[in-house]
């Protein structure tokens, strides 16, 4: 048999080009195209078995005639690989378009809990006393009356106490009407200078409605050091600088003359109506003015009751009522909403 | 306190608008609480005197009268009064008037302007009204009768002040002398620097009428408890004629709240509301044997008051008695048998100071509160008495006829000299933060009638007034100081931290670890009063403790104890929100609880815990997890975790004795490893979970927060993660069903090999091949070094090991 010339096996190759190209142009499927690989590129396929009869050729010819075919071969491959990856491409987002997600849909929640709007006001409430070096101290809800009333300056039968109506327990025991007791509870312990707040719960004898509750919480507190380092100058400044931070910086403040049986002189502090600005609403009486907190100076039988000389310690005392700051806060009218618990307001915080 | 302005200014000319004196008084202390507005119920309506009363020509019941009404000229008016007399002064409607609404509970409306009209064929030009047709009170008996040189011609509205404003002062207990319109003026004039008028601040003894040796007025009086009544006062009158009070003097108690009765009474009132001082008017004659006698009830056990109660009396309570026993119960209230009524000519007007302690402990053990005796409590002036009498006796013989009037009895054992306080200017600029002279001191407190006159030494002595019942010391002065000049004066320091601030609150901060954990796992906090029911207590004991708390005085029944356990009121919270459309509830609470503990009263904080329903980490027609012990127990053991405690914590089985409320055989003990309780975990048990007609168990917690605190740290150890691989083996037992699966982790962990770095439990099956009454564990072992990469044929012999350990102290049979 004559050797193949070289220049029949360059059309034999040039020939295998054009055709698989042009089936390949036209092919519309994968298997069209694996048929076209099989049929050039396989084991005994057109191409193969060319490349296998250039063995044929005479010495000097091979590389030339080998290059071309090489080069055949890798253009019809790439052309191949680049077809399959196109179809696939295709038929992915064919597919992927038959499965759309609707982005409407709401998202799977990791369900948390709330915590009570009153702890939340409350830690922030103690958060700004610490802030100003109040250290906060935990006191009994369960009292004597020499905590709650005689060492507070409350006398037997003084209509003082009508204000607090009381809630008695047994063996002389009450409930305590006010976190004040922490001031005694603290002082009876440790010596000037002092600052305490004393976080709690409440009790007077009050059914529980849009106003009032039996049981409430309170925060007290007090700061003693030597007569003079502490006046009521520095009690205006301590509720104003606290009044600020809680109710935003530009709150206008007010002091206004009251009477507690254990602070003298005694002091309201108001703040500028948040929900009217001043100019009067329901909330503010048409005052233009929200009562927030009582305060004083600590009457001197309170330091004497806790053995304080009252010519060398001055202190201040306040307590706020944290019900009514976060019912101001929250712009909520009714206190019981705190104690029922109907999830979908506590859901809200 | 209600004060009419225009009974203020019979005191002092204040001519500031009533929104600024409220807030004057109010920063003064004498917090104004509300303004009221109030105005006439009519329009047209003038003084107007009756000249001549003809009968009508047409009808027998009616009257035609000419009246002169002054400047709004001469009427003739047919009326049907029948007190309708010549020379009377009434009040005149004139046409165009309009008068007050037919019905009080109507729109409010005045009636249409009244128009002349033809009346039985007599032309009548205006209406001679009385007091409902003016809606002043409801009495249409007649026409107005006014006093016989009220100003002809003048509007009525003006003339009875019926345009006015009324504050309503919130009186601080410590302010007795304001519970008073002569107080009040004395506290508006210092705070605007006003003179206080004259006019009935201290009237003068009345002229003693030819009754003054009349032995039908004399009368004994003595006093044997000078400790609850230092001073006691009285004056006798005779030819008294009772009867309703002028229409003046019933406006005046009007605004006030205080309703008319007599005029004797009316006046007592009058002055009270005044001056201050409570006074009582006893009928003389019903005064036995004559004598009066200030004494304690001793064995008189019993008084009927003036309201038909009979009030049991204590043998410490004081009373008035007259010869035979109790006539009134002193500083409080007047006995029924005394009575002023309308057959009384002869009275005994009492003017007294009462301790304000007796009067208070009377008061509040009967539980009886009266005008009289809340002034008493508050403190009432010291010196007062004699004014009150003289001034109560001037305006009875105005309204009461020409009465005569006995000898002022005035019973004082011991005069009390005028309080005097001792301070120094650097005391009250000291506590008040402020600098000012001694001079400018006493200026301001001389506007409250305060004299401070040098004592020496640079201190000073401010002599009280004796109505100011509340100044004892330097600290009440500074009060005063700073409060007439308002608070504002005082300049405001910045108040830095007194002291190092000290470690961190670790209290605080582990509650906020605690309340963070339980709202990430889900849990929403409630808050519920600590009052509980007898029986919920019963039910839910708590684990500390024997008996509960009683209130002894409850608001109810339902409320009469303290609760023992929070679980009832987040039983209560889940039972409320499942009538409110919750379909699940996870609950938590921090709050007290008390207890009796060997006769003591303890109280002990707790967290509470509640799980109902689907765990809500799903999608949408999904299902969640149903929670029960376990899940609740899963959210312990992240609280334990962030407490650093999950490694000293045990759950045991918990006896169904210790926790009836619970599932018997779904209980926990949480115990520290030390033995220490922290509380319980469980199930409700279904026989409470009936009534609740639940879908799903309700899982329970409560623990100690004490010993959560107590034990608990936020400084945990902290190991940088391991360099090299753990290798895992994992081992399965065969153990008796009952055997508590803790305890398979608990031992193979004590096995001598100090490679095993943990043992975690994976699986737990029961039934399929295994014979009955078992269950298979599995476990897997992690074989850790920390020094290098574990060989498989090392790891093996150490796990064969374990292995063997495992099975001989479990007693367990391999797979
Ligand atoms: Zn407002």
């Amino acid at each position: 048999m004559a050797a193949f010339a070289k220049s029949d096996v360059r059309q034999s190759l040039e020939a295998i080009r054009a055709q698989a190209l042009a089936e390949l142009a036209e092919s519309s499927g994968l298997d069209q195209i694996e048929s076209v690989r099989v049929r050039v590129l396989g084991r005994s396929g057109e191409l193969t078995e060319l490349i296998r009869s250039m063995r044929e050729l005479p010495e000097h010819e091979r590389p030339a005639v080998g290059q071309l075919a090489n080069q055949v071969k890798r253009e019809i491959e790439a052309r191949i690989e680049s077809l399959q990856h196109e179809l696939r491409l295709r038929k992915l987002n064919e597919s992927l378009a038959q499965t759309p997600l609707d982005v409407t849909l709401p998202g799977v929640r990791f369900f948390h809990g709330h915590t009570h709007p009153l702890t939340q006001v409350t830690e922030r409430l103690l958060d700004i006393w610490a802030a100003m070096g109040f250290e906060v101290v935990a006191t009994p809800d369960i009292e004597d009356d020499f905590h709650n009333f005689g060492a507070l300056n409350f006398a037997p039968d003084h209509p003082a106490r009508d204000m607090q109506d009381t809630f008695f327990l047994d063996g002389g025991l009450l409930l305590r009407t006010h976190t004040s007791n922490g001031q005694i509870r603290v002082m009876e312990q440790r010596r000037p200078p002092l600052a305490v707040v004393c976080p709690g719960a409440c009790y007077r004898r009050d059914e529980l409605s849009v106003r009032y509750s039996p049981m409430f919480s309170q925060i007290e507190g007090f700061a003693v050091d030597d007569f003079g380092k502490i006046t009521m100058a520095h009690l205006k400044g301590a509720l104003t600088e606290f009044l600020r931070a809680f109710f935003g910086p530009e709150s206008e403040v007010r002091f206004r003359a009251s009477f507690f049986p254990f602070t003298e002189p005694s002091a309201e502090a108001d703040v500028r109506c948040i929900f009217c600005a001043g100019a009067g609403c329901r909330v503010c009486k048409q005052s233009g003015w929200i009562e927030i907190l009582g305060s004083g100076m600590i009457h001197p039988n309170v330091l004497r009751a806790v053995g304080y000389d009252p010519e060398r310690y001055a202190g201040f005392a306040f307590g706020m009522g944290v019900e009514r700051l976060a019912l101001i806060k929250l712009g909520v009218d009714d206190m019981r909403l705190f104690f029922e618990n109907d999830l979908r307001f506590l859901g809200q915080f | 306190m209600k004060l009419p302005l225009s009974w203020l200014r019979e005191f002092v000319r204040i001519e500031a608008d009533p929104a600024t004196l409220g807030e004057r008084l109010s920063m003064a202390g004498l917090e104004v609480e509300a303004v009221e507005r109030l105005k006439p119920a009519f329009s047209g309506v003038v003084v107007a005197k009756v000249l001549r009363v003809e009968r009508h020509p047409n009808a027998d019941r009616l009257s035609v009268c000419e009246v002169d009404a002054g400047a709004a000229g001469r009427a003739s008016v047919v009326c049907g009064a029948p007190n309708a007399r010549p020379g009377m002064v009434s009040a005149l409607a004139v046409v165009g008037a309009r008068l007050a609404p037919e019905r009080a509970d109507g729109d409010g409306a005045l009636r249409p302007p009244l128009e002349a009209a033809v009346i039985r064929g007599v032309r009548s030009e205006g209406m001679l009204c009385s007091e409902r047709e003016l809606g002043l009170f409801d009495n249409h008996r007649g026409i107005v009768v006014l006093p016989d040189d009220a100003p002809v011609g003048r509007s009525l509205a003006d003339y009875l002040e019926l345009d006015d404003y009324v504050l309503n002062i919130a009186v601080t207990p410590n302010r007795g002398d304001c519970l008073s319109v002569l107080g009040l003026a004395r506290e508006v004039a210092a705070l605007f620097g006003l003179k206080l008028g004259p006019a009935h601040s201290r009237p003068a003894a009345p002229r003693l009428g030819h009754a003054a040796a009349d032995p039908a007025l004399s009368i004994a009086i003595e006093v044997t408890a000078p400790d609850l009544c230092p001073r006691y006062a009285a004056l006798p009158m005779a030819r008294v004629e009772i009867d309703d009070s002028p229409l003046w003097l019933r406006q005046r108690l009007k605004p006030c709240g205080m309703r008319p009765v007599n005029n004797v009474v009316d006046v007592t009132n009058y002055v009270m509301l005044e001056l201050g001082q409570p006074l009582h008017a006893f009928d003389l004659d019903r005064l036995r044997e004559r004598r009066v006698i200030v004494r304690r009830a001793g064995d008189d056990r019993e008084l009927e008051t003036l309201d038909h109660v009979k009030r049991a009396l204590l043998k410490d309570d004081l009373v008035i008695a007259d010869g035979v026993g109790p006539v009134a119960l002193a500083g409080l209230m007047g006995g029924l048998a005394s009575e002023v009524d309308n057959s009384t000519t002869r009275i005994l007007l009492e003017s007294a100071f009462f301790a304000a302690a007796g009067v208070a402990r009377t008061s509040r053990r009967l539980g009886l509160v009266t005008e009289a005796s809340y002034r008493f409590e508050r403190g009432a002036d010291r010196q007062g008495q004699i004014a009150a009498l003289y001034r109560a006796a001037q305006l009875i013989r105005k309204v009461a006829g020409r009465c005569e009037l006995g000898a002022v009895i005035d019973v004082e054992p011991h005069p009390l000299p005028a309080r005097q306080v001792e301070f120094s200017r650097e005391r009250v600029a000291g506590l008040l933060g402020i600098s000012m002279s001694a001079g400018e001191m006493a200026r301001r407190l001389r506007l409250l009638e305060i004299n401070v006159k040098p004592a020496g030494k640079g201190r000073l002595v401010a002599t009280i007034p004796s109505f100011r019942a509340d100044l004892g010391e330097a600290a009440d002065i500074a009060e005063e100081v700073a409060r007439v000049a308002g608070l504002a004066d005082i300049p405001t320091l910045p108040c830095r931290p007194l002291k190092d601030i000290g470690g961190e609150d670790q209290r605080r901060a582990l509650l906020s670890v605690i309340r963070a954990t339980l709202t990430g796992c889900g849990l929403t906090e409630t808050k519920t009063l600590a009052f509980a029911a007898p029986r919920d207590n019963q039910t839910f004991a708590g684990f500390k403790g024997t008996a509960p708390v009683q209130v002894a005085n409850p608001l109810s029944a339902e409320l009469s104890e303290l609760r023992k356990s929070l679980l009832y009121g987040l039983i209560g919270t889940l039972r409320f929100n499942l009538h409110r459309e919750a379909q699940a509830c996870h609950l938590f609470e921090l709050g007290k609880v008390f207890y009796r503990e060997q006769g003591e009263l303890k109280e002990g904080e707790r967290l509470g815990a509640l799980s109902y329903g689907e765990l809500a980490f799903k999608g949408l027609g999904e299902r969640g997890r149903i929670a029960d012990p376990l899940t609740l127990k899963g959210v312990v053991e992240s609280c334990l975790d962030a407490l650093g405690l999950s490694a000293r914590v045990e759950f045991a089985r918990l006896p169904p004795s210790l926790a009836p409320h619970l599932h018997p055989g779904k209980a926990a003990e949480v115990r520290l490893d030390t033995g220490v309780s922290l509380g319980q975990l469980g199930e409700l048990h279904p026989e409470l979970a009936l009534a609740l007609e639940l879908d799903y168990p309700v899982a329970l917690c409560e623990l100690d927060v004490g010993e959560l605190i107590a034990y608990g740290s936020l400084r945990k150890p902290v190991a940088p993660p391991p360099r090299f691989p753990a290798i895992r083996r994992d081992l399965a037992l065969v153990l008796n069903r009952d055997f508590p699966v803790a305890q398979v982790r608990k031992v193979i962990a004590q096995a001598d090999a100090s490679l095993l770095e943990s043992v975690e439990l994976f699986d737990v099956y029961e039934g399929g091949s295994l014979p009955a009454g078992k269950k298979s564990v599995a476990v897997t072992c992690r074989y850790r070094a920390k020094d290098r990469t574990l060989t498989d044929q090392e790891v093996n012999q150490l796990h064969a090991k374990v292995t063997a350990f495992a099975m001989e102290r479990l007693g367990a049979l391999p797979r």
